[in-house]
């Protein structure tokens, strides 16, 4: 998987319907400083790594079933 | 010695006032002159309104067959008990602003469902405490209305989201609080700040009128001076909640999961979790080590499924008001935009496959123990925190032992069990099987009967 930049993300924005999401907030996004949650490429390669565990036929999550 | 007035339990109260040792409004005055005391160091409310709560508790005091509403098999077990919320709950003729510029003027025309159970139930509403913008984040940091610090040092973080709740009932100023928990923001901030944390079977009570921030993770939970007063508060928010008041810790069987919520944690925390666990055994409860789901990703499962949830309420916001969301809320729904569908799907697989993993845990076990939190309340401003040489963000820290709960939905409370050596509480948590929340309460209510948690009140002046 390559590494996330800025070009993608405004491709995001600008190609599919997204809100209008400023290149310094999509800048963040790439290289964080704010103190975002995460960083998006941290979290990109952590859910690489989901992608590839194989979880079965189990369904998504819905609500706690019933007593 | 009993606790000052404003520091009393709910039972006790509901005593007094039965008692007529004290009304409701006098009641009110007590907490109205200490909100106004200390509201510039406690940052504790966004939002008061004391002249409908000096109304209401004029009816209490002078209206013997007071019954607010209508009768919905609550019994008043709140009678004249002043209360505050977190502000993402709707309270009728107040506005609810998520801790944010973008809904400063909305005025809500209803109750949420759990308002109206508290109004139901005899309580008194004061006002709306602050928290982290829109339940987005665990440090409880808000540049809009000031971060509230812990009441026990004011230089550290009170923990969040729900901040404010932990700041109101520390620094004195009602006799419990509403919160939200999405990842531990009811019971980590009560777990930092010496307070009861409970957060139900997911559910089981309405998040309607209350704005969310991740629907299929969020809870509505309460924060209080005991685990009595919150199974008080459950029945009150509950009426259909089972009664149970008989839990022996004798047979009871605990499973302790040693290798990721004992891990990376501060060592003090560790020595009064052991020294919970030899009370426990001495009770006659069964220590059962456990093995819990691998923890690798559960972070990066319950983020795939906040943010683009997050996104999806806001949505309606951003066009018109987006310039007044903080940056680093905004930074995360940019975040929460650019996730595919996919990967929020495949995360929701993930949380069915732990809820899956923790049904056959609890096949063997009653409850699980872990540590609150595996922090005491950082400093405010600290960015990251340190335990044993390895560095995380300090909101991470706060919330790692609590938020995997989010994601299965079990019953969850944190309980105070010491005190660190600087100064400030450290907290245990027990996990219970969906839909034991009474019970849970139950044992929480019967292990504080019984073993000494009583922590010294905050030196506020």
């Amino acid at each position: 998987m390559q590494k996330l930049d800025k070009k993608t993300l405004i491709g995001i924005r600008d190609q599919l319907a997204s809100y209008a999401w400023e290149d310094a907030e999509i800048a963040e996004l790439v290289d964080p400083k704010l103190g975002i949650i995460t960083g998006f490429q941290e979290l990109l390669e952590q859910l690489e790594c989901l992608r590839k565990i194989d979880l079965g036929s189990t369904p998504p999550a819905g609500d706690i079933p019933a007593k | 010695m009993n606790p000052p007035l404003a520091f009393a339990s709910i039972s006790e109260l509901s005593r007094r006032l039965r008692a007529g040792d004290v009304s409701a409004t006098q009641l009110i005055d007590v907490y109205a002159e200490r909100i106004e005391r200390y509201a510039d160091i406690s940052k504790a409310f966004i939002s008061l309104d004391l002249e409908a709560a000096r109304r209401k508790a004029d009816m209490v005091d002078n209206s013997p067959g007071y019954n607010p509403d209508n009768n919905t098999g609550n019994q008043l077990s709140l009678k004249g008990i002043p209360y505050a919320c977190k502000d993402l709950f709707d309270v009728a003729g107040m506005v609810t602003t998520g801790g944010s510029r973008v809904l400063q003027d909305t005025i809500a025309k209803h109750d949420a469902d759990t308002i109206q159970a508290m109004n139901q139930a005899g309580a008194i509403c004061l006002g709306k405490n602050n928290l982290h913008e829109f339940a987005y984040g665990a440090t409880g940091e808000n540049a809009l209305y000031g971060t509230a610090p812990n009441p026990y040092d004011h230089s550290r973080l009170a923990g969040g989201s729900s901040s404010g709740s932990a700041a109101a009932l520390g620094f004195g100023l009602c006799a419990a609080t509403l919160g939200t928990d999405t990842g531990g923001s009811v019971r980590a901030p009560a777990a930092l700040c010496g307070l009861v944390g409970f957060k139900p079977t997911f559910g089981r009570i309405s998040t309607a009128g209350v704005l969310p921030y991740s629907w299929t993770l969020d809870h509505v939970g309460t924060l209080t001076r005991s685990a009595a007063d919150a199974a008080i508060l459950f029945k009150a928010l509950l009426p259909a909640a089972r009664d149970v008041t008989n839990v022996d810790l004798q047979g009871q069987v605990i499973g302790i999961p040693r290798e990721f919520f004992f891990a990376r944690c501060d060592s003090e925390i560790l020595d009064s979790i052991d020294a919970f666990m030899v009370f426990l055994r001495s009770a006659g409860a069964e220590l059962k080590p456990i093995s819990m789901p691998s923890m690798e990703h559960t972070r990066t499962v319950s983020l795939t499924v906040q943010m683009p949830e997050a996104l999806s309420f806001h949505n309606r916001y951003l066009e018109q008001r987006g310039h007044l969301y903080s940056q680093d809320f905004r930074a995360g729904l940019a975040l929460g935009q650019c996730l595919l569908a996919e990967q929020y799907i495949r995360a929701k697989r993930f949380i069915e496959s732990y809820r899956r993993e923790m049904d056959a845990i609890f096949a063997d076990v009653d409850t699980i123990l872990t540590p609150a939190t595996p922090v005491i309340a950082p400093p405010i401003g600290a960015v990251e925190v340190s335990v044993d040489g390895h560095s995380e963000p300090a909101g991470n820290a706060i919330t790692r032992y609590t938020s995997f709960f989010n994601m299965t939905g079990h019953p969850a409370i944190t309980l105070p069990c010491g005190m660190h050596s600087a100064g400030l509480p450290i907290s245990a948590q027990l996990i219970g099987k969906h839909y034991a929340d009474e019970q849970l309460l139950a044992l929480a209510s019967r292990i504080e009967a019984a073993y000494d948690f009583t922590l010294p009140l905050p030196e506020l002046n």
